[in-house]
């Protein structure tokens, strides 16, 4: 469905991402894993069309979508939940939604996308009218992942969903992740923590200082000696 | 370096013209230069009046030049309506070899032209200004052309008391000699004949709002019968528009600088509004006769008198040249500031014995139906004129 | 007299709203400072007397002169600004510099350095009288005409789609676009949104001005900066907010400054900004802005 083909970043001088393969199929979840810099949240950028790429190809649906707008790419049905959430902070809960369906479907079906959301995440019906800022940490990712479920993707891009949440709450969510594949929703996830990463994936991408290292089904990678040792402390 | 670079062209560029400026400036040319506002706030008055000034050279140049003798060369530059742009700018034209110097019509610019021009004796005149500190601050150097402010006011405070009016309102304005000073001579002149100045009120040029002046105006426990000012486009529209908006009929006095088309373009709003001009074409008039070869020349008629003013300016200098017999600046100051009872197009002007702000008649005219109607033309009397 | 000074400055202040808002609308979503916000005014004083020129009756010559300002801003955006997008803040603004001064050689050259006179209808000078309280139709009309256009603007940011977009992108632009709304759409509304309330403004001034002239805009666009500066830059409530402030002190200090130091009162209205700026520096509603790594 998605294949990232020697995906090159550049900010600057500075090389963030060098070479970068990977393929998602559909109804996968791939986790992408690596320590903090190794250009995990700036290949998703890439394919949601946030970061320009400096060489390399995405292709999404057999499409070539690389330097597309990422208003465009959003069209085509990939939506990225952003690191840290970037909820509309000033905004209502509803608001917040409305957008997340805003161009992709008329008002009726906007609204019965929301009904459903709603139903997806009881904690949104009852702050529906509240400002996404004043939202706890796990309420503002709920919101997050609902908003980009508005616009009814086919591909989810999550960037550290566990961030500066709670233990019991990163379970919920993860909940929810395993949750919407089962609905058919493809997902490419980066994620530090790589043992919930990798509980959760079909496969796996290992990335570190821009490059991929390891690559595998999560199972394999949860039993190499090189993720045990880098990734999961043991 | 590229400053130092700069500064090499710069001079290199002067020299050249200078150049260019000795091999032109032939025994038979005299170069004009002209330091007036082509842009900003000044350029709807020294704009009728360089046209004016231009048709009158034209015209003398077709006869042999000033004083039959001596081509002119008009070099103009746009001040842009700024005081320091205008000091630039008379320097480049005193480079470029100019023996005479026109200057703005507003006194600082016209000053800030003259501290230049002064020590040189170039003579310098100002197309419409009007303030009669202008002369003195410059020295023996800076002619005025136009009524000066002091008589213009004195006209309209004459024309006021012979009215019946009573009690005015003086409002000024700090930033330009002009709109802080005209109202001032009128209340000087109006208090001696009786009058009072029931309340005082100030704005600033380009102020967008003068609601609170206007507040002040209502609120006055002696009530007003007039209020005079020298404000201009555009804040004189505004003044007037906000007043009658505000519902106060008061009527609103001022001076020359509000006899154009679009205070005329106003209409009904400035009904009775009274100004002041250099002249009025009356049937029969050099002044009506002007009008039309103006007209010819222009492809539109005049649209005040600063056109007349800007072409007697033309015959001012032509009388002095003629005088002196030479281009030498020195000899031709001197024949200006001689000069008695010339017969210009508005009447007489004379500027001997005066402060170099020649005497000279001023026509009252009042706004009605969108049309600037004739009152009636006086030269106040010399007592009666406030000192400046 | 406290009551009519009271009139007066929430009058003043309205106007200053609107232009605050124009100004803050723009910033808040492209980071622009668009200096030539003045001159949408000033075109569209020249749309309002081209179109009584042209013997339009009043209330469409003044549709037709708010309509010139707000595709003005669209066609600013797109032939001045939408090439710039990817660059600096000080590209952009020195683009709205040159843009300004453009139009003003333009409005100069074209039609002509000096004032023209716009005649107001007849109605518009007079007051209404209730006792002995009078309210001029002046004051009267911009005060209506600024409340109604604010309460609009106000119910097209919070009903519409674009309009809660648009707050959406003040926060976080980026995000807005990764919901598939264009980046276009939103900035062409900003702009078309700037130029209306540059349009309205422009009347209420012309209105209170009777005259249009190629410099018509510098004052207005001065005004408005410092009032959004006042307000937070980039907060729409702040925009408002400076304004009224702005047009309050202003007509304080008019109206209570002894005349010898009323020359002074610009310089003691920007001083009173600098303390409101040190007290609170990032002015007096500041704008919700996404920390971002």
């Amino acid at each position: 469905m998605l294949s990232v083909e020697a995906l090159k970043i550049r900010y600057g001088e500075v090389e963030a991402v060098r070479r970068v393969d990977l393929t998602v199929d559909s109804g996968e979840i791939i986790a992408l894993v690596g320590a903090n810099g190794a250009g995990k949240s700036s290949t998703l950028g890439a394919v949601a069309g946030l970061v320009p790429a400096a060489s390399g190809k995405v292709v999404f649906d057999g499409a070539d979508i690389t330097g597309l707008a990422p208003e465009a790419i959003a069209r085509k049905g990939v939506a990225l939940v952003p690191e840290g959430r970037r909820i509309f902070a000033s905004l209502t809960v509803a608001d917040n939604l409305r957008l997340g369906g805003a161009v992709h479907q008329p008002a009726a079906e906007a609204r019965v996308r929301e009904e459903e959301m709603l139903e997806l995440f009881p904690v949104l019906r009852r702050y529906h009218r509240v400002k996404g800022g004043n939202l706890s940490g796990g309420e503002q990712q709920m919101l997050a992942i609902a908003r980009a479920l508005m616009g009814k993707p086919r591909m989810v891009l999550l960037d550290e969903p566990s961030l500066g949440l709670a233990p019991q709450l990163i379970d919920t969510v993860f909940d929810l992740i395993a949750e919407l594949r089962r609905k058919g929703l493809t997902i490419l996830l980066v994620e530090q923590n790589v043992a919930l990463a990798l509980e959760i994936a079909d496969r796996a991408v290992v990335l570190a200082n821009g490059e991929v290292v390891l690559a595998g089904t999560a199972k394999e990678l949860a039993s190499s000696d090189l993720v045990r040792q880098a990734y999961l402390g043991a | 370096m590229p400053s130092l670079y700069r500064l090499h062209r710069a001079a290199l560029c002067a020299a050249v013209f200078g150049v260019a400026a000795v091999s032109t400036a032939s025994a038979e040319e005299i170069i004009i230069g002209a330091a007036t506002a082509q842009t900003g706030v000044l350029a709807p008055y020294d704009q009728p009046a360089l046209a004016g000034l231009r048709m009158a050279l034209d015209e003398l140049n077709a006869k042999g030049g000033l004083g039959g003798k001596y081509t002119v060369k008009l070099m103009i530059k746009d001040t842009r309506s700024d005081t320091a742009q205008t000091a630039t700018v008379a320097q480049e034209l005193i480079d470029a070899g100019a023996r005479i110097m026109i200057t703005p019509c507003d006194a600082d610019p016209s000053i800030s032209a003259g501290q230049l021009t002064q020590p040189l004796g170039i003579p310098t005149l100002t197309l419409c200004g009007s303030a009669p500190v202008l002369t003195g601050a410059v020295g023996d150097v800076m002619f005025g052309t136009y009524p000066a402010d002091n008589v213009q006011a004195t006209a309209v405070a004459d024309f006021a008391v012979s009215e019946g009016k009573k009690k005015v309102f003086l409002l000024t304005s700090p930033d330009t000699t002009y709109t802080a000073n005209l109202p001032e001579y009128f209340g000087k002149v109006f208090e001696k004949k009786g009058g009072a100045v029931v309340g005082r009120g100030t704005f600033t040029m380009g102020q967008p709002d003068f609601s609170a002046e206007i507040t002040n105006i209502k609120g006055l426990a002696d009530k007003p019968d007039l209020i005079m000012t020298a404000a201009y486009e555009p804040d004189f529209p505004a003044f007037i528009q906000q007043l009658r908006g505000a519902g106060v009929t008061i009527p609103v006095y001022g001076a020359d600088a509000i006899g154009t088309p679009t205070i005329k373009a106003l209409g009904k709003l400035v009904d009775g509004v009274v100004y002041t001009a250099a002249g009025y074409a009356e049937p029969g008039s050099k002044l009506e006769a002007f009008n039309a070869a103006f007209t010819k020349y222009a492809g539109h008629a005049p649209e005040s008198t600063y056109e007349v003013n800007g072409y007697e300016i033309g015959l001012i200098l032509d009388q002095a040249v003629k005088t002196a017999g030479s281009d030498d600046p020195k000899a031709i100051r001197n024949a200006i500031a001689n000069l008695r009872d010339f017969e210009g197009i508005t009447g007489k002007i004379t500027y001997a014995g005066t402060n170099r702000m020649p005497l000279r008649p001023v026509a009252l005219m009042r706004y009605e139906g969108g049309e600037g109607k004739h009152v009636e033309t006086l030269i106040p009397d010399a007592a009666d004129v406030p000192a400046p | 007299m406290i009551a009519q000074q009271i009139i007066n400055a929430v009058s003043l202040g309205g106007v200053y709203a609107l232009l605050a808002l124009g100004l803050a609308i723009v910033f808040s979503i492209v980071g622009l400072i668009n200096f030539a916000h003045g001159e949408l005014m000033t075109l569209s004083g020249y749309a309002l007397l081209a179109s009584l020129v042209l013997g339009f009756p009043f209330p469409m010559a003044v549709l037709v002169a708010v309509s010139c300002g707000a595709l003005a801003a669209v066609a600013m955006e797109r032939i001045a600004f939408r090439p710039m997008r990817s660059a600096s803040v000080t590209s952009l603004l020195l683009t709205s510099f040159a843009v300004s001064s453009l139009l003003k050689v333009v409005f100069q050259n074209g039609i002509s350095a000096r004032p023209q006179a716009v005649a107001m209808p007849g109605w518009m000078t007079g007051a209404f009288s209730f006792g002995d309280f009078t309210i001029g139709v002046g004051p009267s009309i911009s005060i209506v005409v600024s409340a109604l256009a604010l309460i609009a603007l106000e119910v097209f940011l919070r009903r519409s789609v674009t309009g809660t977009a648009m707050r959406a992108a003040a926060e976080d632009f980026d995000v807005v676009r990764l919901m598939g709304i264009p980046a276009s759409r939103i900035i062409a509304t900003a702009f078309l949104l700037s130029g209306l309330l540059a349009g309205l403004a422009a009347m209420l001034w012309v209105a209170q001005r009777a005259s249009v002239d190629p410099l018509m805009g510098f004052t207005p666009v001065l005004k408005a900066f410092i009032a959004a500066v006042v307000g937070g830059l980039g907060s729409l409530p702040g925009a408002v907010a400076g304004g009224f402030l702005l047009g309050i002190i202003e007509v304080l200090l008019q109206a209570t400054l002894p005349a010898a130091i009323a020359p002074y009162r610009d310089a003691i209205v920007l001083s009173g900004v600098i303390a409101v700026l040190l007290l609170r520096p990032q002015g007096l509603i500041p704008a919700v802005r996404v920390q971002r790594s």
